[in-house]
């Protein structure tokens, strides 16, 4: 069967904003187009306490730039003496994708930290750097569109983060089933 | 957007006590789930079935005429037709049609005088007779474990089982295959409906969770 690029291996990703809280959730499939190859593969990755950064898109190249990713980031930390914000590695994130302008890496990241005072941060790009901020929530997959619908209709502002996780999970539950490339239970974090 | 591969999966084998059946029932477009619920396996008269793998629509029509078909053979001879003639009708009615765009790769299991009888036909025209077949995308992995187990002296219930769980593991590593995993038998009197479980179900009783260690705890954040 024919296959986009984004669609070889198969993602689902939501990141939404509660009070003083935030929740990221991937799926865990990871195929090669319509096989299956493993139900427990990680999306979301931890940049340091209040920033998770999950990678959508290639799986290949979800791992290259994690790597790269987190090489910057402890280089930051070793001359800052300080973790990133995550306003500042969102800006870091679309300079690297925005390198590999006429080559891209085939990812859409997901951004998720708390900044100053506890102020949840989340934001989207696409695989060349454009970033997208929202207060509510951000999505990226080949889920994409039912994750867009099933959040609409779920988000409400300023959820507690027990409500956040309920919310979510849900969410993302819902779209996945109507999603062949993605689903096998998911990961979520709240912070 | 005519999708080459068959996405979804279906199988059939022959064995002592007559004929299993079994299909999932998801249909994709592309990657998108259209449906987890629709009926593959075709009910052409109480004593013929037929599995619907390639086009949704290709298939109900072509398995009703065919139904159809068979009801004037038995009005016009006073006995009913057998399977192999059943497979042929459908099977010339597709060559006619070959190279316009049909997508149908069914399997026709009955039950006539002289036993069980099992044919693979499909859009480009093949009719294949055999004892085990399975047809769609999830076919390679449903094989795996239907080549595996299967035995011609079983019980009903065990070919049942087998069945199922060929299904089962075809949804597991197939992305197109999914939602109920249906099982039908066909006896000398005629086919019957044993089982239509949820894959997702499934998955917890062949491998049920072990309580394991709890890797992270949610509580109570403080001074947020």
């Amino acid at each position: 069967m024919f296959m986009q690029i984004f669609e070889y291996n198969g993602s689902a990703l939501v990141a939404m904003v509660g009070k003083n809280c935030f929740a990221i959730a991937s799926d865990r499939r990871l195929g090669v187009q319509l096989q299956t190859i493993a139900t427990d593969f990680q999306r979301i990755s931890k940049i340091h306490d209040r920033l998770f950064l999950g990678l959508s898109g290639l799986a290949t190249d979800a791992q290259t730039l994690y790597q790269r990713l987190v090489f910057r980031h402890k280089l930051y930390q070793l001359r800052e003496e300080r973790d990133m914000k995550p306003e500042t590695f969102a800006s870091l994130v679309s300079a690297i994708l925005y390198e590999k302008r006429f080559g891209p890496y085939f990812c859409q990241p997901v951004i998720a930290g708390l900044g100053d005072e506890d102020k949840p941060f989340i934001c989207t790009m696409d695989s060349i750097g454009a970033k997208e901020l929202a207060k509510d929530f951000v999505v990226a997959g080949t889920a994409s569109e039912s994750l867009y619908g099933a959040c609409e209709s779920m988000f409400k502002e300023n959820m507690e983060p027990e409500e956040l996780f309920e919310t979510v999970s849900q969410a993302l539950l819902a779209s996945v089933d109507r999603d062949c490339l993605s689903g096998w239970g998911g990961h979520v974090y709240v912070v | 957007m005519v999708k080459p591969a068959k996405g979804t999966t279906t199988l059939a084998f022959i064995f002592k006590e007559g004929v299993m059946v079994a299909a999932d029932s998801r249909a994709s477009m592309g990657g998108y789930i259209s449906s987890q619920s629709v009926k593959k396996i075709i009910e052409i008269n109480p004593y013929m079935l037929g599995t619907m793998a390639g086009g949704a629509a290709d298939c109900q029509f072509w398995h009703r005429n065919l139904g159809t078909k068979c009801r004037l053979h038995e009005l016009a001879n006073k006995c009913r037709i057998s399977v192999t003639g059943a497979s042929k009708l459908l099977a010339n009615i597709l060559y006619s049609y070959r190279g316009m765009g049909l997508s149908v790769g069914t399997m026709i299991a009955g039950w006539d005088e002289t036993g069980p009888g099992l044919y693979y036909v499909d859009n480009e025209g093949g009719r294949l007779k055999g004892m085990r077949f399975s047809v769609g995308s999830g076919s390679p992995y449903a094989y795996g474990v239907l080549d595996n187990g299967y035995r011609y002296d079983m019980s009903v219930e065990e070919a049942a089982e087998l069945a199922r769980r060929a299904i089962y593991h075809a949804t597991f590593r197939d992305g197109a295959s999914g939602g109920v995993a249906s099982v039908y038998y066909v006896g000398p009197n005629g086919w019957k409906k044993l089982s239509g479980d949820d894959v997702g179900e499934l998955h917890y009783r062949y491998y049920p969770v072990m309580p394991s260690t709890v890797e992270q705890e949610m509580f109570e954040v403080t001074g947020a």
